[in-house]
């Protein structure tokens, strides 16, 4: 049986990033993910959003984190070489209501130290966004916020950890753990693992990953909601995050500039789901909020639409928790519950605080070896000339266009699947293949080849997103 | 920097045709790229008969149009490049190649751009559900059965009934698939008469009118769509394992989308707008490619002219 310091159990943005801190100290660390690949639960739909931290009540730690998580991102982004893009947000109120619930955010914004905020007049606003429905009546202006793609983020973490010496077990689910002399045994899949720790970073099935050992008061009760993307030329482009607090105190609406240069719409609230299926009372909401904010909104302009998942935390009489649940049943052993909304924003600062008290459990000392950077795989479309005939001359494969709405070369894919991309899905969160506007259907069919290629396998398992997501007609599709 | 003086990228039917026609009006200079490993574009996966009767008088399959049009261009000094992308086009009349030789900068007075469509895809629709595999384009299904002889899947049903619907029913019937219905929103077949004569009638598969896929369902592989009538309401359960879409063809314009509209520009064939038959892009392209060689031929600057010109004042 394999033996290590800690144990991480879960793949997404808080494991990856988990990992990544516990190598900061002097300890074997095992991350341990059900599925094919990193980031395939919660962490793969979700605003894309670094908060600024005016949301939460200040002096709570999820305020605090928030600002703080905010204002290390840029230096994070830079370390993990991830595209970021500071943005700021505005959030827009059009009546008297709603101006009352963006001036206690101000308020609050100024009490947890938000830098820059400011309440601007409705004129203000439709000046710094000429995209708008007149009739704006104030809006929050936040600089800091930011967004970021979450993929990028969370596989960068992951390969840091790697880099540092954690290992990554894929396709390994946890599926009881039995207390031992000084640890943990986890029974998994993959077989037996010893660890003096746990870090439970499981997602959506946290809860029930604590109770293999420990009872649990806190249980995950999910809900979803829908995300509409619209095209890179679909001439509506906000240059700030836009959102939107309505008037009648319902739902509101996240409009992101992504960093792929695409507009991110979304998300509706709806209380039915534990799959990821889009819903059309979802779809209409943000489709009919859209055209009340943006009179340039055009249907013809959607390139897709998904499901997110949102793993609500609940006490046992059923109310919500709007806190983070840190849970810590016993020595060595600790749980995110239910962590949803800023979860990417506080991703690194939760995984410093997790690896911090583990290691205090432990009595680890610091690993002076810790390196925080990582380097991206080179993107071919953000170098320049003679960066990238230098990059062509060393390897012709940077020359092979594959991607035409993403620019994506043979190397590029090739590099991906060297670090892991064991699916079509996995080549989109690393490199963004299929996510323009013509949604695959020009690069897919020339994936499939490489990755069957490189992977040792034929044609007909390549896989959409693992398990029985086979892209072509299975074992029988050849004719 | 290499120049030239007429670029056209993409050889497709429309840039061969452009490129022959603008060669025959005297240009000499001129390059044709394309990204594909040899010229034809769309052309090379249509393999059945139905091209060429107004220009050649005969129907021939796609691949044959394709080399015909290719034989134009022999014995010209057309500059064909494959394998090269072009990966941007700036204001200032420059394209950017890249290729697995290397990365290059190309000067060029005018520019055709023949750079075909692009096909909708299933995501602009408001289609609920989970998003699983097995739903391909119809062109990603033709390619996937013509070029690379491999079935999309078994049990099908196709969303549309414009050309490429139709005969992408019979090709995958005809394959060995089980193509449940072809469902089309409006109360008519999208494409053409013949090709629903020719194809889609004889093959004996159902065309649902009125009827659109609301629903996908399978959180691995497609298991089934919902099909909803549109007059009546009802909605049916169809188990299957894929679905094709033809859902609309955008012409593809993005390398110039920031450019305006300079007048060194110029769009041919489905980059201009989409055309049903291939021998309505070669004829526009082949206009296109004539008046860019008059164009060029009246901004050179002929030094004689101005003798002359100021003698018609004297
Ligand atoms: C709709 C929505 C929008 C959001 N928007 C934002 C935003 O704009 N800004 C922001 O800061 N935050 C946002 N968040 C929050 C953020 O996305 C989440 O906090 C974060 O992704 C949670 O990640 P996770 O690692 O907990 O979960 P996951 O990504 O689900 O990771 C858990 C992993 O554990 C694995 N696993 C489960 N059980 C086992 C087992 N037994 N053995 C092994 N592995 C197991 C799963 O396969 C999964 O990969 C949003 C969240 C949602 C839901
Ligand atoms: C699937 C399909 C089936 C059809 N069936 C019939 C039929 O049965 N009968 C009939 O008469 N007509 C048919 N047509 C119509 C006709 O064939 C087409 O309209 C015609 O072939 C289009 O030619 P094109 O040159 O405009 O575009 P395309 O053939 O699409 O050529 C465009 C070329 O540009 C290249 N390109 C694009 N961008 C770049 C770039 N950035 N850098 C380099 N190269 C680039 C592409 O690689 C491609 O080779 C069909 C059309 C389609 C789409």
């Amino acid at each position: 049986m394999e033996r290590f310091d800690v144990a991480v159990i879960g793949g997404g943005l808080l494991g990856c990033f988990a990992a990544r801190n516990l190598c900061r100290w002097d300890a074997s660390v095992l991350l341990l993910e059900a599925r094919e690949d990193v980031c395939t639960g919660i962490s793969r739909a979700n605003s894309a959003i670094i908060y600024p931290g005016y949301d939460h009540k200040p002096g709570t730690l999820k305020a605090s984190m928030t600002v703080r998580g905010n204002e290390a991102f840029g230096r994070l982004c830079e370390e993990l070489d991830v595209p970021f893009s500071r943005c700021g947000s505005l959030m827009l109120s059009y009546g008297p209501k709603a101006d009352a619930v963006l001036r206690l955010k101000y308020d609050r914004g100024l009490q947890s130290a938000v830098p820059g905020l400011s309440l601007v007049s409705g004129r203000e606003a439709e000046a710094m966004e000429p995209c708008l429905t007149p009739g704006v009546s104030s809006a929050l202006y936040a600089p800091s916020a930011g967004t970021v793609n979450p993929w990028e983020l969370c596989i960068a973490a992951c390969e840091n950890a790697l880099q540092n010496g954690a290992q990554l077990s894929l396709n390994t689910s946890v599926l009881s753990i039995r207390p031992e002399q000084d640890g943990y045994r986890l029974i998994t899949t993959q077989g037996d693992f010893f660890a003096r720790a746990i870090v439970n970073c499981a997602g959506m099935q946290a809860d029930q990953v604590q109770r293999l050992i420990f009872p649990c008061d806190v249980s995950i009760h999910p809900t979803s909601g829908d995300y509409l993307i619209l095209d890179r030329d679909a001439g509506l482009h906000p240059s700030h995050i836009i959102q939107v607090e309505p008037e009648d105190g319902g739902k509101g609406l996240n409009a992101v500039p992504t960093v792929e240069g695409s507009l991110l719409l979304g998300p509706s609230e709806r209380e039915n789901g534990i799959d990821w299926s889009v819903s059309e009372a979802g779809l209409s909401f943000v489709r009919r909020f859209a055209g009340q904010v943006f009179p340039g909104f055009s249907e013809e302009h959607i390139i897709r639409s998904f499901a997110a998942l949102r793993p609500n935390p609940q006490r046992p009489d059923g109310s919500s928790i709007g806190t983070f649940v840190i849970e810590h049943p016993a020595p060595g052993f600790r749980s995110l519950i239910g962590v949803k909304t800023p979860g990417l924003t506080c991703a690194d600062q939760l995984g410093i605080y997790l690896a911090g008290e583990t290691a205090a459990d432990l009595r680890l000392s610091p690993n002076p070896d810790f390196f925080p950077g990582r380097s991206g795989i080179p993107r071919m479309k953000r170098l320049g000339f003679d960066a990238r005939c230098k990059a062509v001359r060393q390897n012709p494969d940077f020359g092979e266009l594959l991607c035409r709405c993403e620019g994506i070369t043979r190397g590029e894919v090739l590099e991906a699947i060297h670090r892991g991309a064991v699916t079509l899905d996995g080549l989109k969160h690393r490199l963004g293949a299929g996510m323009g506007p013509c949604q695959g259907a020009r690069c897919r069919q020339k994936l499939i080849p490489i990755l069957a290629e490189a992977l040792g396998i034929s044609e007909e398992a390549v896989t959409q997103s693992g398990g029985d997501s086979l892209v072509y007609g299975g074992a029988d599709g050849t004719l | 920097m290499e120049h030239c003086e007429l670029l056209i990228i993409g050889s497709g039917a429309a840039g061969m045709s452009a490129a022959a026609a603008a060669w025959k009006a005297g240009v000499r200079d001129l390059v044709l790229v394309d990204g594909a490993s040899a010229p034809g574009g769309i052309l090379r996966q249509c393999s059945h008969r139905g091209f060429g009767r107004a220009v050649f008088g005969s129907e021939i399959t796609g691949p044959e149009y394709a080399s015909f049009l290719l034989s134009g261009l022999q014995n010209t000094g057309v500059r064909l490049l494959t394998e090269t992308e072009v990966l941007s086009v700036t204001g200032n009349r420059r394209a950017l190649l890249s290729s697995r030789t290397g990365l290059r900068e190309l000067g060029f007075q005018r520019l055709i751009l023949a750079a075909g469509c692009r096909e909708r895809s299933i995501g602009s629709l408001p289609v609920t559900g989970t998003r699983p595999s097995g739903v391909f384009t119809a062109g990603q299904a033709q390619e996937l059965l013509n070029l690379r002889h491999r079935l999309p899947g078994r049990e099908i049903l196709i969303l549309g009934s414009g050309d490429l619907g139709m005969i992408m029913a019979a090709g995958l019937q005809e394959a060995g698939a089980h193509v449940i219905a072809v469902a089309e929103q409006e109360d008519h077949y999208g494409g053409l008469a013949r090709n629903y004569h020719r194809f889609l009638e004889p093959s004996g598969i159902p065309l649902l009118l009125r009827t659109t896929v609301t629903e996908l369902y399978g959180s691995g592989r497609l298991t089934g769509v919902l099909l909803r009538q549109l007059d009546t309401g009802a909605q049916t359960h169809i188990p299957c394992d894929t679905l094709v879409t033809v859902v609309g063809l955008i012409p593809d314009r993005t390398l110039v989308s920031g450019l305006g509209s300079p007048d060194w520009l110029s769009f041919a064939g489905n980059c201009h707008h989409v055309h049903e038959l291939v021998d309505s892009a070669v004829a526009e392209a082949a206009s296109v490619g004539r008046l860019a060689a008059s164009a060029l031929a009246a901004s050179k600057h002929d030094p004689d002219i101005f003798p002359e010109v100021r003698g018609l004042y004297r």
